[in-house]
């Protein structure tokens, strides 16, 4: 056996799942073991031999092991991170906590607002001054260092982020500032906001140095410990690790940047969908996909054309208030754009004080969980109007390892909802199903607006646990004629992991008119930065030259608050033309806004260059082989669709035995051990070449809303 | 109130969420497509959906206080000039008569009938904040003419084409047309795609009798409002509250009676209008009212006409809360932001636990104009808030806009647009109000200007003499002060200042709630730590002698 594997590890709140591909012939596996918590790398580590055994797979056959986790996001979010100080520039030690200074809740008078991650005592403010121009005002003065310095060295402080104010035009001081850290203080972890993220805004790049400082000492622990476990599995390859943008990077990278992990989990699942998003658009030429992943607190989307997310340079972490947007911590890193909707399979049905139906932000979670769990939930969640509504088996659901009590499910239906508002236990379970997609559905459209983008132009591909079974009425509500149901949508993360490129995006922010443009200093500064670049991702690649590079200005017209990202050529920068970039400019601003404002001056706020290794393929038309079987069909089961207010006999179909070209007319329900597929009367279904489902809904025609 | 029981709770409950989504889809397709960054930047603007009876039953989500529930008050004097059975589809009125509509200029209110199948069947509206509306608005300000360019109610589009007689009037009137026009633009394709929308709704859920579901979710938010207000004993509470005014102070006189489901406020007893430019139209005054009381009461019912029915607002006429024409409006927010404060304290004992000590509110703001160094004249604003009243169970946020809703722009930002530098940004020692609670921390700004050329302050800030209130026990939080060059200087002044001038802002802090002697130690030692109070003021206002902390 000389086959060569790679393999995704996509640690998520309940699983840790595993997706490996034979390089040689394309082949997947997959393989799910529960996530362990307390030191996440156990769970890893079982999942690795467990799929390496059953496969019969060889350790040292894994040439390259791809990593994301939530380690990073839950640290934040459960505030269990190192103890970190702070160094700000004089008068500003206080900006993290005053923050935008705006109410997220008009109406709520008790709005929570994130405690600071660095208590007031240890932030620290050291006399210096640099201007916007990035001339020093003040000179750093270092005796002041030393003395921050002594304060923290008899503190139990793990680490110290430090940000001054324009460091981003000249980071002179904070590596002043670090190098006298380093010197007073050598055990002690030290950020610096020039090198986290050299954006212009004091709040939100302080607030991202923190989180990253803040996460830093534990991040590394955890990773030491993991690769620690790979070696002795007889695992000689590196780690790498999956980021929130989309690229992967070796796990010395990870180790310096970790915030840049906060989101690597949906963001696999997205460059999942991506990567069949490809594949369908060559075989039948469809081009944009919304990514539609629902689990069970939180579902999210995200827009994909031609196979590329839709990308952004900021994220909000640790929501504290129904999961306002707003009500987290504001970080600036590359991600993957995906809007999140605070609702999901666990999320609560109730009554507001209006009698109306309302589902969420409030979830079961796992414990006690919905009402069909068994286990003592008397909430009725939309897992359990699913179970009524007959979407679910209760005797199949994950694959038959949990039964689920449908009484239950109806019980807590008729006490919290069908009851006090005289309705059926049926027409209750509908009504919460048609509710909670309603809000989703919503989402997606005004995400789309926000975008300038026309919904009706998408498919969908559904993935996570509750997603495939909304899908299609969500679909249904936004006018969107096809789904698109890939196999393994469970782990579509860790499939994603393996179809990302080894990339990294460096930024470099100071506001300069585009008419001052100066080309020579730009061309040396854009030069430095895919130096960076390159240094980090060629690492462990087998041709130095094979890097891709894409230059990013965000750009918008002088006293406007709003930028759009405009990829430069790098043939611009060479004939420093500035009408060639103003017309970029006004190319996307046009499309974004619709209109373009020919007599206002235009200014570049900041520049990002991504510096990508190549992509890595998997033929999903290989990647998995159809199981020739007679018996894919299940039975049939009585299902509601809310059409003529009753059942409808439906068929049920095993969807791991389905064939290639297979074709469904009507309603049908596809049962897979981590989902259901819920297909409404009306639709045509048809396996594709690489045993996708793909759902043709029945749509009106809706040219004229556009 | 009359109840229909034609609609189902999951009907209703869709339709409206639909129609409310509807409004934010609108509302987004106006700020994609707008060129002004109040409507980018800060959502200074709202749209609404009235009924074929002009009764507003949803409105975009993310508007801010001043535009609740004024809309229907507009349409109402708009079809008086034009009576419904003379619209036609394609028509779009407009008005920016700020004592028919939001209480200034600058906020245009514009309106176009819905038809379906030629039957008028709803209003589709929207108000937008426009910077520049001629004029010379300011501080000393004696008139509303002063103030600017008045639209009258008049028709801008005519069966949806442009009346240029009132376009070449406005663009004559104004200093910046193309910015204002661009808006309004923007505003008539966002009604577009709103009414497809509205009629798509209507379809798709075969509802004939729009009229009939607006009756169902008025009446649903008015039983919870009134179902809010009965459980509140009858009876009659009063209070006020000082303002630091100009020349002389200024009182609010606020009385809030309850009977059965009912609540009224009235505001007599409050200081005539002034010839200064702080009077507050009664809608603005209803509008800051209300939403006072939907805090308290109702905060999670999307917005409607419904929840404010149970309610009646009023205001001698010729005081500053009903101003009679010609009084100067432009600044009204520095009267407005004293309703919500000047109503919880009356509701203080009945309600401790759904109301805010007082903010250290109206919101200030300070403007610079001058020149770049090419020569270029600029004109900057900057917002700074004040701290946040305490609440029943917690302390309030440091520096948290209330009851308006206005971010702070980066200080970065700021100084890469103009020739000043921000010399600190930071939270004051004891500037939270003593309390059980302790009231939020107020912000000290200084700005060092680095021009060569002159540049010139305004400044208009309250809560200077009278600071923010405690309640129910709780002690005052600090007052705001201005500084030139380490003097104070008076609160509303314009003062040309040189290079390396600095100006210094202390904002006002919040109230507190509740005795100091209930204040927990714990919180006490934690916010000496923190630095938020001194050790002489712990002594003062806590009786509590620090053990072990230094």
């Amino acid at each position: 056996m000389s086959d060569n594997y790679r393999l995704g590890v996509d640690i998520g709140g309940t699983f840790t799942d595993l997706v490996m591909v034979n390089d040689n012939n394309g082949r997947l596996f997959d393989e799910k073991v529960l996530t362990t918590p307390d030191d996440p790398s156990l769970g890893v580590i079982e999942g690795v031999k467990n799929i390496l055994e059953k496969n019969n797979v060889q350790a040292s056959k894994l040439k390259h092991i791809i990593h994301g986790t939530t380690l990073v996001a839950n640290a934040i979010i459960e505030r269990r991170g190192s103890k970190v100080a702070l160094i700000t520039s004089q008068g500003f030690r206080d900006i993290q906590e005053i923050g935008t200074e705006s109410r997220y809740d008009t109406y709520d008078l008790f709005m929570k607002i994130p405690a600071p991650l660095v208590t007031r005592q240890w932030r620290f403010e050291v006399p210096e001054r640099i201007g916007p121009d990035g001339q020093v005002i003040t000179k750093l003065d270092e005796s002041s260092v030393v003395n921050v310095a002594r304060a923290i060295a008899s503190s139990d402080i793990d680490a110290v982020a430090v940000s001054l104010i324009h460091s981003y035009q000249n980071p002179v001081h904070e590596r002043q500032i670090r190098e006298i850290l380093q010197r007073e203080l050598p055990d002690i972890i030290v950020c610096i906001s020039s090198d986290v993220m050299a954006e212009i805004g004091e709040y939100e790049r302080t607030s991202t140095t923190i989180c990253n400082a803040y996460v830093l000492p534990t991040f590394t622990r955890y990773l030491a410990r993991l690769t620690r476990s790979l070696h002795d599995l007889g695992v000689g390859r590196d780690l790498y690790l999956m980021l929130s943008d989309g690229g992967t990077v070796h796990e010395s990278t990870a180790a310096i940047y970790p915030i840049r992990l906060v989101q690597s989990g949906p963001a696999g699942g997205v460059q999942a969908a991506a990567a069949i998003n490809k594949v369908i658009t060559n075989n039948d030429n469809q081009g944009n996909i919304l990514c539609f992943d629902m689990g069970g607190t939180t579902a999210k989307a995200c827009l994909v054309e031609n196979g590329k997310p839709m990308h952004a340079n900021e994220f909000e972490v640790a929501r504290i208030f129904r999961g306002k947007k707003g009500s987290g911590i504001p970080l600036k890193i590359p991600v993957i754009e995906m809007i999140e909707i605070g609702a999901g399979g666990g999320s609560i049905a109730h009554l507001d004080n209006l009698g109306l139906i309302q589902v969420g932000p409030e979830s079961a979670s796992a414990d006690p969980g919905p009402a069909c769990y068994g286990m003592g939930g008397l909430n009725a969640t939309v897992t359990d109007a699913d179970l009524i509504l007959g979407y679910l088996d209760a005797n199949n659901f994950l694959g038959g390892d949990m039964q689920l009590d449908v009484e239950a499910s109806k019980t807590a239906v008729k006490n919290t909802i069908a009851d006090p508002l005289g309705l059926s236990v049926v027409d209750a379970a509908w009504a919460i199903h048609e509710t909670v997609n309603e809000s989703m559905a919503q989402a997606a459209a005004i995400h789309a607006l926000e975008k300038a983008k026309r919904i009706t132009d998408y498919s969908m591909i559904p993935i996570g646990g509750a997603g495939p079974v909304h899908a299609c009425n969500i679909a249904l509500k936004l006018n969107l004629s096809t789904l698109i149901c890939p196999p393994g949508a469970g782990v579509a993360s860790a499939l994603g992991f393996l179809v990302s490129p080894t990339s990294f995006t460096t930024l470099q922010g100071g506001v300069v008119s585009l008419s001052q443009l100066n080309f020579k200093t730009l061309k040396k500064q854009i030069l430095e930065m895919e130096e960076q670049g390159r240094n980090l991702i060629t690492e462990a690649m087998e041709s130095k030259d094979d890097v891709d590079v894409e230059i990013l200005a965000s750009m918008r017209y002088i006293g406007q608050g709003y930028n759009v990202e405009v990829e430069i050529p790098k043939s611009v920068l060479s004939s420093q033309n500035i009408s060639e970039i103003q017309q970029l400019f006004e190319v996307v601003y046009l499309t974004q806004f619709g209109r373009i404002e020919s007599h206002m001056a235009i200014e570049i706020v900041s520049w990002r260059v991504v510096t990508s290794g190549p992509t890595p393929t998997i033929d999903l038309a290989k990647a998995r082989v159809g199981v020739q079987s007679d018996n894919y069909k299940k039975g049939e089961r009585q299902v509601y669709f809310g059409c003529k207010n009753d059942f409808i006999s439906t068929p049920i179909y095993e969807r791991s035995k389905l064939e290639i070209g297979q074709k469904f007319e009507g309603s049908a329900i596809f049962e897979e051990r981590e989902s259901t597929i819920v297909v409404p009367p009306r639709s045509n279904s048809y396996v594709d070449k690489a045993l996708n489902l793909i759902i043709n809904l029945p749509i009106k025609d809706e040219a004229e809303l556009s | 109130m009359t109840k229909t029981k034609k609609f189902s709770a999951l009907q209703v409950g869709i339709v409206w969420q639909r129609l409310n989504g509807l409004l934010d889809e609108t509302a987004h397709v106006f700020v994609r497509t707008s060129f002004s960054s109040v409507v980018r930047d800060n959502w200074d603007f709202a749209v609404c959906l009235m009924d074929s009876n002009g009764r507003l039953f949803a409105q975009s989500s993310r508007s801010i206080p001043s535009f609740i529930g004024s809309m229907p008050r507009t349409l109402k004097i708009m079809l008086k000039r034009f009576p419904k059975e003379t619209l036609s589809p394609g028509d779009v009125m407009i008005s920016n008569d700020g004592y028919y509509g939001t209480g200034h200029l600058n906020d245009i209110t514009m309106i176009r009938p819905v038809f379906r199948d030629g039957k008028l069947i709803a209003f589709l509206g929207s108000v937008f904040h426009s910077v520049d509306i001629g004029g010379a608005p300011s501080v000393t300000a004696r008139d509303s003419f002063e103030e600017g360019l008045t639209i009258p109610v008049s028709k801008i589009l005519i069966k949806g084409i442009r009346n240029e007689d009132v376009i070449a009037f406005m663009t004559d009137n104004l200093r910046a047309p193309e910015e204002t026009f661009g808006d309004i633009g923007a505003q008539f394709s966002a009604y577009e795609l709103g009414i497809k929308r509205l009629i798509k709704i209507l379809d798709d859920e075969q509802i004939d009798d729009l009229d009939m579901l607006v009756e169902e979710i008025l009446g649903r938010s008015e039983v919870a409002m009134r179902n809010a207000i009965s459980a509140i004993p009858d009876g009659i509470y009063s209070d006020e509250i000082m303002l630091d005014g100009f020349d002389e102070p200024l009182k609010i006189c606020c009385e809030v009676s309850i009977s059965g489901s009912d609540l009224s406020v009235d505001f007599s007893g409050t200081s005539e209008q002034i010839n200064r430019p702080v009077n507050s139209v009664l809608n603005y005054t209803i509008a800051y009212s209300a939403y006072a009381i939907k805090c308290a009461f109702d905060p999670y019912t999307p917005n409607n006409e419904g929840s404010f029915r149970p309610i009646t607002i009023t205001a001698p006429e010729g005081s500053l809360l009903n101003p009679l024409r010609p009084a100067p409006v432009w600044a009204r927010h520095l009267t407005g932001h004293y309703l919500p404060p000047v109503i919880f304290s009356a509701l203080a004992k009945l309600i401790p636990d759904r109301i805010i000590a007082d903010c250290g509110s109206p919101v200030w703001n300070v403007y610079f104009s001058g020149k770049l160094d090419d020569g270029q004249r600029f004109i900057k604003m900057f917002f700074m808030n004040g701290g946040h009243g305490a609440r029943p169970h917690e302390d309030g946020p440091a520096c948290l806009s209330f009851p308006s809703n206005i971010a702070t722009v980066p200080l970065e930002q700021f100084e890469n647009s103009v020739p000043i530098l921000i010399m600190e940004k930071s939270l004051i020692a004891d500037s939270g109000g003593a309390g059980e609670f302790r009231g939020g921390q107020a912000q000290r700004l200084s700005f060092k200007i680095i021009s060569k050329h002159p540049v010139t302050m305004t400044i208009r800030h309250e809560r200077v003499k009278y600071p923010p209130r405690g309640l129910l026990g709780g002690k005052d939080g600090s007052a705001g002060c201005d500084y030139l060059n380490g003097k104070i200087i008076p609160a509303k002044s314009r003062v040309e200042l040189k290079n390396n001038d600095v100006v210094t802002f202390d904002t006002a802090g919040g109230g507190g709630i509740g005795s100091p002697e209930n204040r927990s130690e714990k919180k006490i030692i934690q916010d000496l730590k923190s630095g938020a109070v001194t050790k002489e003021a712990v002594k003062r206002d806590y009786a509590f002698i620090e053990k072990g902390v230094s």
